[in-house]
């Protein structure tokens, strides 16, 4: 029952528009911080926090840049998912889902599988593009790549690529669950980005720096990051945090949408 | 079948002739109760009118019935199945709840599609649905480049999508044109054909009376009459109006006919002198004008619209309903 729900979303994903802006604008965003490191890394030491070239020859090399612009990817993310919720509402289409699938549950859990499914892809698009763009940004600046295809740089990028993917898992998550409580698209944004970007910063430099540990939007960038060397954090901390938060999140949205009356 | 009957009822068994049976529905939100105390008994295979005013409770008992809003009170069975359980009916209803609702940036046929995925109705499901209500040419237009009575057509079709055994549409001709309007009244009608049971809300009780065999009458939140709409005929009786030769002999000849044991109502505006729904035929009156020594100039017969009987179930003023409390009847 969770296949219909997931391929009748899909019917609504791969419409042109939100097919191409998503992947092509995710794919230029990753590019754009990738063109920005290579064209300021300084040839050594680092500069203003980039890499320097010689650090951009490493076998890790090829996933700075993609690295670099997660939090972007996972802004976008949950933005568009926090839009399938909400549009439902405002689009009044939800009670005509609700009349073809009345198991409100499976309906959010086949929405939420196919969303997440979407933004996955695109990510790895973007991941790609990113890739093919670092190779010639690399080509320009004369940095050599031959480190990047050595097995410890494959397994260094799929390791990186695979933190990306479940950071931007858990953001679209987040924006899915947002979207569903505001019922409103915009709204939705203007909370999931005032938390990320204001209140959490907030939080950390004014009000209790030692909740850091304890943030999701911390969690998923330790996620992104393979763990964050600026708030001591491993990897694992920040997996188990965020899959509390998400696995969090996904009951409570579902229990408030299976009881939830709908008027809209 | 009369109200009383209804809500003692208690929900029907599978294989009951009834598609829509309810026993004290209630839905409250706060202190404010939109819904009281309905009970619907809706045969399987009529075209049912559900009508009221605006704002009577038409749309939240319909997304009761669809499972989309939780009764606070009272419960029962649609389609042999129960209410507290919309799985157990649903695939067998089709839907057009309010105004239609789709992905203005699909096309028509897509958002057909993905509700069909969704149901698991099959694909071959989808063109026959847009044939019924002609919407094959301009299937693969954007929904949001279409005129209000397309997208009220779309709606329509989706609805037909897992042909359904119930047909609920609320206010299908909301908007409509009057070509559009007779359109799907030919529509509804076409349902009825087909052996669908159709539970059409409006609150224009003129269209309700077109295309209904059977009506279901609601007002502030209230259910005040449900039956045949044939049964309403026999409130119907027209009013006779009579016009005295002499003004001067109005006040007498309303006295004569009071007599008589008619209801009666002198109206010295328009010096005639109005005979209430009393079966008493043109003769007879004549017959008692004459034997006081009046002569009538015009006997009239009035007959009595669907709109009237609501009023007169109700006990609405419809002069206040036209514009105040009655919203839109009429």
């Amino acid at each position: 029952m969770i296949g219909a729900a997931f391929i009748s979303e899909w019917v609504k994903l791969r419409r042109k528009t939100l097919l191409l802006s998503t992947f092509l604008g995710l794919a230029a965003a990753s590019s754009l911080f990738v063109v920005l490191i290579f064209s300021n890394a300084p040839a050594h030491g680092s500069g203003g926090g980039l890499p320097s070239l010689a650090q951009l020859a490493r076998p890790n090399g090829l996933v700075f840049g993609l690295t670099r612009a997660t939090f972007l990817l996972g802004v976008v993310a949950f933005g568009t998912a926090a839009a399938q919720t909400a549009s439902e509402y405002s689009l009044g289409t939800l009670r005509q889902l609700l009349v073809r699938q009345p198991r409100r549950v499976t309906l959010l859990a086949g929405k939420m599988v196919a969303v997440v499914t979407f933004m996955a892809l695109a990510t790895a698009f973007a991941a790609v593009v990113a890739f093919l763009v670092a190779n010639v940004m690399a080509a320009s600046r004369g940095v050599p790549t031959s480190a990047w295809f050595t097995g410890t740089g494959l397994g260094d990028l799929l390791r990186a690529l695979g933190n990306i993917e479940l950071a931007v898992i858990g953001y679209s998550v987040l924006g899915l669950v947002i979207g569903q409580f505001l019922r409103s698209a915009v709204g939705a944004v203007i909370v999931g980005f005032a938390w990320l970007l204001v209140i959490e910063q907030f939080i950390l430099t004014r009000i209790v720096p030692a909740t850091a540990p304890w943030l999701p939007g911390i969690s998923l960038s330790t996620i992104a990051g393979g763990g964050n060397a600026d708030f001591g954090l491993t990897y694992g901390h920040g997996l188990i945090v965020a899959v509390a938060y998400i696995a969090l999140a996904i009951a409570a949205a579902s229990i408030t949408f299976a009881r939830r009356d709908v008027t809209a | 079948m009369t109200m009383t009957q209804v809500t003692r009822r208690t929900g029907e068994p599978p294989g009951s002739t009834l598609a829509v049976s309810t026993a004290g529905l209630t839905k409250r939100f706060g202190d404010r109760t939109v819904v009281d105390d309905v009970g619907l008994a809706i045969p399987r295979g009529s075209v049912c009118g559900f009508v009221g005013p605006n704002g009577a409770g038409k749309t939240t008992t319909i997304r009761m019935l669809l499972g989309l809003i939780r009764p606070t009170a009272g419960g029962g069975s649609i389609l042999g199945g129960s209410l507290a359980e919309p799985a157990s009916y649903l695939p067998k209803v089709g839907a057009l709840i309010e105004s239609p609702a789709f992905y203005p940036q699909l096309s028509g046929r897509d958002n057909l599609k993905a509700l069909a995925r969704l149901g698991r109705v099959p694909s071959a499901a989808i063109e026959p649905a847009l044939g019924r209500t002609g919407m094959t040419a301009r299937a693969g237009d954007k929904y949001r480049s279409y005129s209000l009575g397309m997208k009220q057509r779309l709606g329509i079709a989706a609805a037909l999508l897992p042909a359904p055994e119930l047909l609920i549409l609320d206010e299908p001709t909301n908007g409509l044109d009057p070509g559009g309007i007779v359109e799907m009244r030919g529509l509804i009608r076409s349902f009825a054909g087909d052996g669908i049971t159709v539970l059409v809300s409006s609150h224009l009780i003129s269209e309700i009376e077109q295309v209904c065999d059977h009506v279901v009458m609601i007002r502030a939140g209230r259910l005040v009459h449900q039956g045949p709409v044939a049964e309403l005929a026999a409130r119907r009786r027209p009013d006779i109006l009579l016009a005295p030769e002499h003004a001067a002999d109005l006040t007498r000849l309303a006295s004569i006919l009071e007599v008589s044991g008619l209801s009666v109502t002198a109206s010295p505006g328009d010096g005639t002198v109005v005979v209430s729904a009393s079966g008493a035929g043109a003769a007879d009156l004549n017959r008692l004008a004459a034997s006081g020594g009046i002569t009538l100039a015009a006997i009239t017969e009035r007959t009595h619209s669907l709109e009237d009987v609501f009023f007169e179930l109700t006990g609405a003023d419809p002069a206040i309903g036209a514009g105040q409390e009655m919203g839109a009847i009429g």
